[in-house]
């Protein structure tokens, strides 16, 4: 009787499960903060407790597009800001400007706040912004290169000893946007509309190969390589985002600085900024309880912890008068280099970019391909599958 | 009189018994017609509600006592946020900032109204939250007038009247069979014809030529004796019934129900959530290589024709290693031939997508292993992924370390049963080993390796995950097979599912022309 009694509470507590639901894709440290500042929320809301999924994230996209419209999934979910485009068309998340006012959005920076916006409404809390920055081993560059010229120079002085001055994922349109930028292209004009194919994005292009035909850089590393390069002395830098640091080995003398200076242009190299927001449900069951909880969580306290607790770079101004974190000479570097970012378009097209380009520039970079060719073929493919504006 | 009593039991019977079957499915229907009218019935009622009062407040007047209507000011944009915006909300003569703490009920469905007005559209809709109120909202001097019906519960469902028309016709039914002859079938007809009443007076018509049409159905089966032998099949068949629908029901839910999904969507194109009806555009855009030139990595023939050298160059290896290894392993001398076994079958055991991740990694360029092996016998480094030869033959490489061992298991068990009398009366006759190859093992062969072959290829063709893993289509996508070009169209050319589908049901019809035809050439190579 007892073990009935036992499958049918556990049934009840399956079918409905009390309070707020939200899924993320964290692990490790950040995991560990968000998981802290959710126990603060249950203990001062016992009566409308959060619940944390943890769901992996290849599959969490797809997941939330298929389940929310047949009103399943969660109230809340933690997700970078490119897929806001096509939830917000399709109807799977809220608009939050009900709940915003100005006194509320004032406690983001607006880059991090604009990124969750996308036609004329808000769609998400900033958690964290991310993007990429340099890091370099001081014992094979003493002097990290502040400019490309200076990152051509020790290539020259590493190339006897087989070392790489940088390396980083070089075929991937996310790593490659820092040239991109820095030449002054972009993938998308402010309109949504494609500009893959410009002088820009040709001098780009030819830099990076240039980078690979004079071994400054190898022709196609991954992740895990990347680190390992790194961490034996194969490659003096690295150009990588906050989620590299638990990867480099325990006695390797690593530093961090911005990206350098695009010689040719005199223009800071400017990777892609992501934000990763916490977003809501279109079907979420109790919306204000739903954005009370988020409001907390992306709020200045929680942000504080997120940031000391799980190495988070926070978009919210006040929690820099936090000491600690205003001291800390990683954090300064991240928010420096947020000086000079471009935001990752949510631009729903977006999607239909990166493998294409992460192909065409894969045959540029091992020589098999003409950049300004290349990307006159490139722009005509994904304007075949992008939607008409 | 003794003899028409014992007749006419069993005709009563059979009457109920048909009676039974066409009145639920008549049931059915006529619930199914319940449901939608009163569904109607209740959103036209809520939205006239809701109209009225919206219609009331814009002019100045009261709302009707059961609905919250309001009018909500134009929106006032945020200076610092363009996508910043705070609407006001009057009503009972005071003014208050929607969304501002505490929270009233329904704010936010007054926000989320005026919003959607604001472009000028008439809403008038049933809320989809299953409460059955109904929201109004259209442009009003000084803002959006918009109004909210209190809940409302439809009609509950009509019991009684549906056990009353279902005695009706079953005392009908019954009649007919006790007067017999004719009157048996005008019996069924009646009584079956009774449940379209209440459909009748709901004004559902098609529910009522339905129920109709079901009726005349039944009394033509029963009068051909159809009914009777469908009765008597369920009958003698039960066990056999009864074991066959748990895999019935199964392979419906989880083959057929997809399987026709998936055709029908390839008819559809999927725009951000919404799908519209293309009919064949799908196909012929796949099909006419959509726009691509033949000799374009992403035009479909160049594909198809990666996708059969793929699947040929794949089988052949398959076969040839397996056998192989399959005649070393059932040779007498041999020692250790369990743990032989064991480890040829090992590639077989590990997950597939494991093994490609593996080789992927032993095939780059820098620090990969088999570049490595290559360096240390004094042959210069291939970049794998570098040309179409040599990362198709990454593939091809990678496919047949996972697929032999299964040609291998299926020739060992074919070897066991070839009799050794054939081969010892082969070798009194002077037959040479290549010959008591080719006459005795190999024809012997072949009735196992035939279905291995065609369940192979199947495999091959849609080999998903070591193209994707290891060469990712590297170079240029030149390396793609149907499938993982239909994984593009599906998430990396913005969720064309419809494109997909079609993708999909294209190779599911050259499989079937592989096997109805293709197999059939092999078996008939077999040995009469």
């Amino acid at each position: 009787m007892k073990f009935l009694v036992a499958v049918f509470a556990l049934l009840v507590a399956c079918s409905e499960p009390k309070g707020v639901v939200l899924w993320h894709a964290y692990n490790g440290d950040e995991r560990v903060a968000l998981e802290a500042t959710a126990t603060a929320w249950n203990t001062a809301h016992p009566d409308q407790p959060v619940t944390l999924v943890a769901v992996p994230y290849d599959a969490f996209a797809d997941k939330l597009s298929s389940a929310i419209p047949r009103g399943n999934g969660p109230d809340l979910f933690i997700y970078p800001q490119d897929r806001i485009g096509d939830w917000a068309a399709a109807g799977v998340i809220e608009p939050l400007e009900f709940w915003v006012d100005d006194a509320r959005a004032d406690r983001f920076t607006e880059q991090s706040l604009g990124a969750m916006a996308y036609h004329g409404s808000l769609w998400g809390l900033p958690m964290t912004v991310k993007s990429l920055v340099l890091y370099y081993r001081s014992d094979l560059a003493p002097e990290p290169p502040k400019t490309t010229a200076d990152l051509l120079a020790l290539a020259g002085k590493l190339r006897d000893r087989h070392v790489f001055a940088v390396a980083y994922p070089s075929p991937d349109l996310y790593a490659h946007a820092m040239w991109l930028h820095g030449f002054g292209g972009r993938v998308m004009d402010d309109d949504g509309a494609l500009t893959i194919a410009t002088p820009q994005a040709t001098q780009a292009m030819t830099f990076a190969r240039s980078l690979v035909a004079q071994g400054v850089a190898p022709e196609d590393a991954q992740g895990p390589l990347i680190a390992s390069m790194f961490n034996d002395g194969r490659a003096a830098t690295v150009v990588s985002g906050p989620w590299f640091i638990p990867d480099i080995g325990r006695n390797v003398p690593w530093h961090v600085t911005t990206l350098p200076i695009v010689s040719e242009t005199g223009k800071p190299a400017a990777p892609f900024v992501t934000a990763e927001g916490i977003l809501m449900s279109a079907r979420a069951k109790d919306k204000d309880a739903a954005f009370a909880v988020m409001d907390f969580l992306s709020g200045d306290a929680s942000a504080v912890v997120r940031a000391k607790a799980g190495h988070q770079v926070v978009p919210n101004i006040h929690a820099y008068d936090d000491k600690e974190l205003a001291g800390d000479p990683t954090v300064a570097v991240f928010r420096a280099q947020l000086q000079h970012v471009v935001p990752m378009p949510n631009d729903p097209n977006m999607r239909r970019v990166w493998t294409p380009y992460r192909t065409a520039l894969g045959e540029v970079l091992a020589g098999r391909d003409d950049p300004g060719a290349s990307l006159n073929a490139l722009q005509r493919e994904i304007e075949k599958y992008t939607d008409k504006k | 009189m003794s003899e028409s009593s014992y007749t006419r039991v069993p005709v009563l019977g059979r009457q109920l018994r048909d009676f039974m079957f066409a009145g639920v499915l008549a049931l059915v229907i006529a619930s199914a017609a319940f449901v939608g009218v009163r569904n109607r019935e209740l959103a036209a009622r809520q939205i006239d509600l809701a109209t009225r009062s919206a219609d009331a407040v814009a002019d100045g007047r009261d709302a009707l006592p059961t609905v919250h209507a309001a009018i909500v000011s134009e929106p006032r944009i945020s200076t610092k946020h363009s996508y910043l915006r705070r609407r006001t909300i009057r009503e009972g003569g005071k003014t208050r900032v929607l969304g501002a703490e505490p929270h009233v009920a329904d704010d936010k469905l007054f926000y989320d109204a005026a919003n959607r007005a604001q472009q000028g559209a008439t809403i008038a809709e049933m809320l989809p939250d299953g409460s059955g109120r109904a929201l109004v909202a259209h442009k009003a001097p000084g803002g959006i007038a918009i109004a909210i019906t209190a809940p409302a519960a439809p009609a509950p469902y009509p019991f009684l009247v549906f056990i009353g028309v279902l005695g009706l016709g079953a005392s009908l039914v019954a009649a007919g069979a006790l007067v017999g002859r004719n009157a048996q079938r005008l019996g069924t007809l009646a009584g079956i014809a009774t449940l379209a009443v209440p459909t009748l007076l709901w004004q559902s018509w098609v529910a009522a030529s339905l129920i109709l049409a079901l009726a005349f159905v039944v009394a033509a089966m029963q009068h051909i004796g159809v009914s009777d032998r469908f009765a008597r099949g369920l009958v003698t068949h039960r066990v056999a019934l009864s074991f066959l629908s748990p895999a019935a029901v199964a392979m419906s839910v989880l083959v057929a129900a997809p399987f026709v999904i998936g055709l029908l969507l390839g008819f559809y194109d999927h725009h951000q959530g919404t799908w519209t009806f293309v009919g064949l555009d799908n196909f012929t855009r796949i099909l006419s290589g959509n726009g691509h030139s033949l000799d374009d990595p992403l035009n479909f023939w160049f594909i198809l024709g990666v996708t059969v050298l793929w699947t040929v160059a794949n089988i052949a290896l398959h076969v040839t290693v397996g056998v192989s290894l399959a005649l070393l392993l059932s040779r007498k001398w041999l020692r250790g031939k369990g743990i032989f076994r064991m480890l040829l079958i090992l590639p077989w055991a590990i997950p597939n997508y494991i093994t490609a991740l593996m080789w992927k990694g032993m095939f780059q360029g820098q620090y990969g292993a088999v570049n490595s092996l290559l360096h240390a016998v004094g042959l210069g480094d291939v970049s794998w992924f570098g040309s179409w030869a040599t990362a198709f033959s990454a593939n091809v490489i990678t496919n047949t370390w996972l697929g032999f061992p299964f040609m291998m298991v299926v020739a060992l068990g074919a070897l066991e049963t070839i009799p050794k009398e054939l081969y010892e009366a082969a070798s009194v006759d002077g037959a040479s080993a290549w010959q008591r190859f080719r006459h005795i093992t190999l024809p012997h062969l072949r009735p196992a390796l035939g279905p291995a072959v065609a369940l192979g290829s199947i495999w091959t063709f849609n080999m998903f995950n070591v193209i994707f893993l290891v060469s990712g289509g590297k170079p240029g996508d030149s390396t793609n097979i149907l499938v993982t070009d239909a994984y593009r169209w599906a998430f990396e050319r913005g969720d064309r599912y419809g494109m997909a589908a079609a993708e999909g049901t294209i190779i599911f019809l050259i499989l079937l022309l592989w096997t109805v035809f293709g197999t059939r050439v092999v078996r008939s190579k077999e040995p009469a």
